[in-house]
């Protein structure tokens, strides 16, 4: 098997094996809740952890944090696809028709990832915008919590974080990326 | 002249040192210092040991955390307590079970630990209830009392002991006597039972019948004997005649003979329980005489010697457990109580005349040694029970004693002439003991015990596991059960009743079936509702059910009695009784069908309409 191929089937693997672990995590801690800071986990199907807590206490700021995303109804597809077409670049042989593979699947698998980022930080731009107007408390203004760090919303920080899934993701690009580069400069660094 | 007036101010200086040093300034502020730190728990902080002290005539358990001496919560046992919403309420399975064992009112003396192996384990709390001839049981993954029984054949259930090492059975002294055969109208001599009660069931398996009153217990550590001090041998009825003889007993009662008499059908069966006669049963029970009415009966942590104290003698008596001989009568002070351990060969005995607690040797009093009272400190004031730290289990852990005094006097600001219990920690890690700290308790702990946090703390439980008749959000209802019956299915979360009002006829019983539906600790929620003479509490997870009569036509709101939220205040709903006569439909309501609410699973609905 050539280098290129095993970066491919190691980036077929690496993104399949994202569906079976959280994407992006958030923590949120309080002073009345020491130790037992709240956690919501977004994996490709479903948004778990303290959902039932969560969204007792968003009520009273207006916050609706989503419980159900649209996305995930097709990112569990999406991922096995570029999962797929990152395996068929691994088998795609030397040819050019492989090197066209290879590039597809890298480039695919870049503008996924870019894609989901920005659509996670138009979903935070959301919950910390789109709020009740007549949310029982008034302390709180609008908010965008980053894609990637902490936000003060009333008593609560919100750090959000990449969990595991997207370190997958991002290992996964980086493999596909090494592996669509030309085989003989490869061959020159190593 | 300059230079006198040098020697003038130093000379000045030093004698005020020398002064201060004499009368002692200086050392007695930093032993205040040093007993306030080994008392201080910084907020955030924990303590090391749970106490549990009973509440006497409270009725209850209250639990104390050691160093710091604060309360941390009472435990209602014996009697209804709306805060906790604890047996308050007819239908209540705890009211319904204090009601049928003899009322709605208890006098805890003798909180005892669970045991596996000789220490405590952290499963199980039981404690007396004297007036009632009671015996209750505490779990303590949720500190609430789960089940209360009658001893049967007994009056005045006095003192209780885990049957040691692994708690297999409860032994309860019945102290106050009886007449042999149960009647009033026959003159037979009055006697009582000592009731052994297996712990998980709690039914009582057997009782063996001790002549004279039987006060206080303990067992040896291998579970062979229960040992208890007996006074009034005599069997008199008056005060005077319950002080005659020299002499009354420690009666040993050998558990296996027991037991093997029980499986040879020898008891006599009274109310359910089989009854062992001594007489009948040779070896089954040993009275050991010791000093008239004696008072505590300890066993020490090797399990070696029962010591019990004189209380009106000044002595203590050593019985070896194995011989069940007396080997030493050592004085110790005036008013000998009760006796507690260190483990490191010690024994700290109260003295209630005296008010003091008494440090002693064990080997050394026995061997006659002259030296073998090692130290004593004032207590404030009439020392009843006194606990070491583990100092009735097999480890002792040797650091605190909690003194459980019967007068307060002057220790604490005056509040008018009830004043409150007086319990004092004092450090018995070193030679000398140490007073360290004082704490007050409303009426009137007897005796106390210790679990080291590091074990209970690890199995108490914070939110309930919903019970399978809990109602789940989104499947409240209001259902027409019968002509005059309605049952209200809700459900409560920070800060809404679901539902929030619903409607009922005049005549109406109406059944509550609530459950807080909250997963978080320490989220509790009260529901009071006026005029119905009803307060309940419930933790998270929890689910009670209760039924009252609609009572007058009228709105009533119901409201949340434990401060839960920003919108505690407005976590209210409305009990709306119809007169009898209305002519408005009320028909059933689900909150599946009905929900408008901006949050799944907590629909804000009405009802009723």
């Amino acid at each position: 098997m050539s280098r290129s191929s095993a970066l491919f089937l190691g980036a077929a693997v690496l993104s399949a094996a994202s569906l079976l672990t959280p994407l992006w995590g958030f923590r949120m801690s309080a002073p009345q809740y020491p130790g037992e800071a709240l956690h919501l986990r977004v994996t490709s199907r479903a948004i778990r952890g303290d959902v039932h807590e969560v969204t007792t206490l968003q009520k009273y700021i207006g916050v609706q944090f989503p419980t159900k995303l649209p996305e995930l109804r097709w990112l569990p597809a999406v991922i096995l696809g570029i999962a797929a077409a990152l395996a068929l670049a691994a088998v795609a042989g030397r040819g050019p028709a492989g090197r066209v593979a290879r590039w597809v699947a890298a480039g695919a698998m870049v503008v996924f990832l870019l894609a989901a980022a920005g659509l996670l930080q138009k979903r935070l731009y959301d919950v910390g915008h789109h709020r009740d107007p007549h949310a029982p408390i008034r302390a709180v203004h609008d908010f965008t919590p980053p894609a990637v760090g902490p936000v003060k919303v009333g008593n609560f920080t919100v750090w959000s974080y990449p969990h595991a899934g997207a370190g997958l993701l991002a290992a996964a690009a980086l493999l596909a990326i090494l592996g669509a580069r030309p085989q003989h400069r490869l061959g020159a660094t190593a | 002249m300059k230079r006198h007036y040098t020697i003038l101010i130093l000379v000045t200086v030093a004698a005020t040192i020398a002064l201060m040093r004499v009368v002692g300034c200086g050392t007695s502020r930093s032993a205040r210092a040093v007993a306030a730190e080994k008392v201080y728990v910084a907020p955030g902080e924990l303590d090391k040991y749970y106490a549990f002290l009973s509440g006497g005539q409270s009725g209850s358990v209250f639990v104390v955390g050691i160093p710091s001496c604060r309360l941390i919560r009472e435990i209602p046992v014996f009697e209804p307590r709306a805060a906790y919403g604890y047996a308050v309420h007819e239908g209540d399975p705890r009211r319904e079970e204090l009601i049928a064992t003899g009322g709605l009112w208890g006098d805890t003396h003798h909180p005892a630990l669970s045991e596996t192996h000789g220490v405590y384990d952290g499963r199980y709390l039981w404690i007396n209830d004297l007036s009632n001839a009671r015996l209750a049981r505490v779990r303590l993954d949720t500190f609430e009392a789960d089940k209360i029984v009658k001893i049967p054949n007994l009056q005045g259930a006095h003192g209780i002991a885990v049957v040691s090492p692994d708690t297999k059975y409860i032994v309860v002294n019945g102290e106050f006597e009886q007449p042999t055969d149960g009647m009033v109208t026959n003159p037979a001599p009055y006697t009582s039972v000592v009731a052994f009660v297996e712990p998980f069931t709690m039914e009582v398996k057997f009782e063996v019948r001790v002549p004279g009153n039987i006060d206080i217990a303990d067992t040896s550590k291998d579970g062979r004997y229960s040992f208890s001090t007996v006074y009034n041998l005599e069997q008199g009825k008056d005060l005077a005649s319950m002080i005659q003889f020299d002499r009354d007993a420690v009666a040993a009662i050998d558990i296996p003979a027991a037991e093997k008499a029980i499986a040879a059908g020898k008891g006599h069966v009274r109310n359910g329980v089989p009854i062992l006669e001594g007489p009948e049963n040779p070896g089954l029970l040993t009275m050991i005489a010791v000093p008239k009415n004696p008072h505590g009966v300890n066993v020490t942590p090797d399990g070696k010697y029962v010591i019990a104290s004189g209380k009106l003698s000044p002595t203590v008596t050593i019985i070896d457990t194995k011989t069940l001989k007396i080997v030493a009568e050592p004085e110790v002070g005036l008013g000998p109580l009760h006796t507690t351990f260190d483990g490191r060969g010690n024994a700290y005995t109260s003295l209630f005349i005296d008010s003091q607690v008494v440090k002693w040797n064990i080997e050394k009093a026995i061997k006659g040694a002259p030296d073998y009272i090692v130290d004593r400190i004032n207590v404030h004031y009439n020392i009843g029970h006194l606990q070491a730290v583990g100092g009735a289990s097999m480890k002792p852990a040797g650091d605190y004693l909690l003194a459980l005094n019967k007068l307060s006097k002057d220790q604490y600001l005056p509040v008018g002439p009830d004043m409150p219990e007086d319990q004092e920690l004092i450090d018995i890690s070193g030679e000398k003991m140490k007073m360290l700290a004082s704490f007050p308790t409303p009426p009137e702990p007897h005796d106390a015990e210790f679990i080291a946090a590091s074990v209970l703390s690890p199995k108490v439980k914070q939110v309930f596991e919903p019970a399978k008749d809990a109602i789940a959000a989104g499947s409240e209802s209001v259902v027409r059960t019968g002509p005059h019956a309605v049952t209200v299915n809700m459900t409560m979360i920070r800060s809404a009743y679901t539902p929030d009002h619903f409607d009922v006829r005049e005549g109406d019983q109406v059944t509550l079936r609530l459950t807080n539906v909250e997963t978080v600790r320490d989220m509790i929620h009260g529901f009071a509702l006026p005029d119905h003479d009803l307060n309940l509490a419930l933790p998270p997870g929890a689910t009670r059910t209760i039924t009252v009569d609609a009572g007058k036509p009228g709105v009533y709101w119901y409201y949340c009695t434990n401060f839960c939220s920003a919108l505690h205040l407005e976590m209210r709903g409305r009990m709306i009784v119809q007169p009898k006569d209305s002519t408005i439909a009320i028909p059933d309501w689900k909150a599946a069908q009905n929900v408008k609410g901006p949050v799944a699973g907590v629909p804000s609905t009405g009802a009723g309409q």
